[in-house]
């Protein structure tokens, strides 16, 4: 591109009609006609624009016309030359403007995407954060449910405990009280009967006592009624508790194989801890139906504990593995299943920093580990 | 930067008088045009202006041919000092070979004249110069009116920059004006003369660089 300020040539001053023109009148003026031109020839002058020469002048009757005629047409040059130069600078500043004008442009293009951009990831980050407080609400409103259920279920356990105290005492000692009486009885067959008969009620019913007594001890593990929300707790005694439950909601017909290792006792939240380990249990057990086997496993190094509860039932398929710990994700019959399970448990294991792993087989079973740390002084 | 063209043997070299508003640039040029008498000299051409200030640019061409026919090319401009016409005056600038500095020593006008070295320095960036390698002098004009900052403040401010010493101009009487350009010249020279071996290849040194284009009525040297 040429500078505004690179020397002009004739034809960038003058257009052929102009010179023409230009020539015709200096002919008019002189005695013989003049030429101008770019090339050089014969006794031509030069015609000068700022020290440059832009053309030749020939013909005229002498040197002194032709010199006269030169210097009339450098002076017109001068302000051809002015307006030329003030138009090519203008045009100069006009295209840099331009130029600058859609740099900036380009640049504010730039940064609207980029606002646009943030925008979106602001959106994006709302509406996660609205998903978060939405599921928060949801656990507290579980763990609400929970604590009011465990509260009822301590109380009732409370009451329990005292009838069953004494009726299971009271069994007691009637059946000794049956033992003394054997001997005051006469030997018949009908007595033996009678007494053998009523040794097996009491025996019975002190079992049943027992069972009882179990059950409201579960209980009351379970819902750590007893015990601060923040406490050493004994993974392997909530395990037991929670095998319990579940094999009383199944009628005791889960085959359970307990394989529980020594294991430090951890800080954490009893009750939270006992509803993750009855959730992953009742999975378990729901998977398996009335046939398969349930291996719960406990293990303990320097570092951790692991909790692995393996199960040869039916398997989460491969199509739903990657949903099963979102919230309200669930596989089972509208009413049955709230799609909070495992999404608690592993809340609640992070909650002890540590991790919930899954591992299934379609048709196969499901192995979770739950591996929590050892804190250090605990 | 210099423009050479080899087929006419012809360097063409462009000089900007810069500063603010109403400081003497047109009045600089002008003066040069009717107080030099170099061996070649073009008409001043003064573009439009408005209310006598410039709205483009002052052109004045000078020039020398040496004797080993070197066409040697100056082109003095001068730059609109008012704000608004800032395109052009870095239009203008573009492909400069040294700069003079036109300030305004007026008290009140110092604040105007730090703007406008301010503009300088970052109009020369745009176009791709450095201040500090560019050769440049820094002329204070108007020493003929009353309210001037005194010269011996004015160059003891200036001692440690690269534009030491300032040169004193009175351009409206014609005072200061040649040699503010003969410093020019002398500063330009040297880069010149190392990238075309003005000495060596055309017999043109130092002394008769400056002495033949800032040759004055009167005192012509050939």
């Amino acid at each position: 591109m040429r500078n505004f300020e690179d020397d002009p040539t004739l034809s960038d001053l003058l257009d052929p009609d102009q010179l023409q023109r230009l020539s015709n009148g200096l002919s008019a003026l002189c005695r013989e006609p003049v030429m101008i031109s770019e090339a050089r020839s014969g006794d031509a002058v030069p015609v000068e624009f700022n020290l440059e020469t832009v053309g030749w002048l020939g013909g005229g009757a002498s040197a002194g016309e032709r010199e006269a005629a030169a210097e009339l047409v450098s002076f017109l040059m001068l302000f051809v030359a002015k307006y030329r130069l003030a138009a090519n600078i203008h045009h100069d500043t006009t295209e840099a403007s331009y130029a600058e004008l859609q740099r900036q442009n380009e640049a504010l293009r730039a940064s609207e995407a980029k606002y646009r951009e943030l925008s979106d990831q602001l959106q994006q980050k709302v509406d996660e954060q609205v998903a978060v407080i939405r599921q928060a609400q949801q656990e507290l409103y579980e763990s609400a449910r929970l604590r009011s259920v465990g509260h009822l279920a301590a109380g009732v356990a409370h009451e329990i405990n005292n009838p069953v105290g004494f009726i299971s005492s009271n069994l007691r000692v009637a059946r000794d009280y049956v033992q003394n009486l054997e001997p005051l009885l006469a030997e018949t067959a009908e007595n033996r009967e009678l007494l053998e008969d009523f040794n097996d009620l009491l025996s019975e019913s002190i079992e049943g006592t027992d069972r009882i007594a179990r059950i409201v001890a579960d209980l009351k593990t379970f819902s750590s009624i007893d015990q601060a929300d923040n406490a050493l707790c004994d993974l392997n005694s909530l395990l037991r508790s929670a095998c319990h439950l579940v094999q009383t909601e199944y009628d005791h017909r889960l085959n359970i194989t307990e394989n529980l290792a020594e294991l430090p006792r951890i800080p954490g939240h009893p009750s939270r801890l006992s509803q993750t380990l009855f959730n992953l249990l009742d999975n378990a057990a729901q998977a398996v139906g009335d046939d398969g086997r349930i291996l719960v496993r406990t293990l303990a190094d320097n570092t951790s504990i692991q909790v692995i509860i393996q199960d040869n039932g039916c398997g989460i398929p491969e199509a739903v593995r990657s949903q099963v710990f979102d919230a309200f994700f669930t596989t089972r019959p509208v009413g049955s299943g709230t799609g909070l399970g495992l999404t608690v448990a592993r809340d609640t294991v992070r909650a002890h920093s540590g991790q919930l792993t899954l591992d299934s087989q379609e048709g196969a079973g499901t192995r979770v580990v739950l591996t929590l740390p050892v804190k250090q002084g605990s | 930067m210099p423009d050479f063209s080899p087929e006419d043997n012809k360097l063409a070299l462009k000089v900007v008088f810069y500063g603010p508003a109403l400081s003497g640039k047109t009045t600089n040029l002008m003066q040069l045009h009717s107080l030099l008498n170099p061996e070649r000299k073009g008409e001043l051409m003064v573009l439009e202006t408005r209310d006598d200030r410039t709205l483009f640019f002052d052109m004045l061409p000078i020039g020398l041919r040496s004797r080993s026919g070197l066409d040697l090319r100056l082109k003095l401009y001068t730059v609109p000092g008012q704000v608004q016409h800032d395109s052009t005056r870095k239009a203008v600038l573009s492909r400069a070979d040294g700069v003079v500095f036109v300030a305004d020593s007026q008290v009140a006008q110092q604040d105007n004249n730090a703007i406008a070295f301010g503009n300088l320095e970052e109009n020369l960036d745009k176009v791709g110069l450095d201040i500090d390698t560019l050769p440049m002098v820094v002329q204070f004009n108007k020493r003929d009116l009353p309210a001037v900052v005194d010269e011996a403040e004015l160059q003891a401010r200036w001692a440690g920059t690269p534009w030491a010493p300032l040169a004193m101009a009175s351009a409206l009487q014609g005072t200061g004006v040649i040699e503010t350009f003969q410093a020019l010249l002398d500063r330009l020279y040297t880069g010149i003369d190392a990238e075309f071996d003005l000495v060596g290849k055309h017999g043109i040194d130092r002394a008769t660089f400056i002495g033949r284009l800032s040759a004055s009525h009167g005192v012509g040297d050939a």
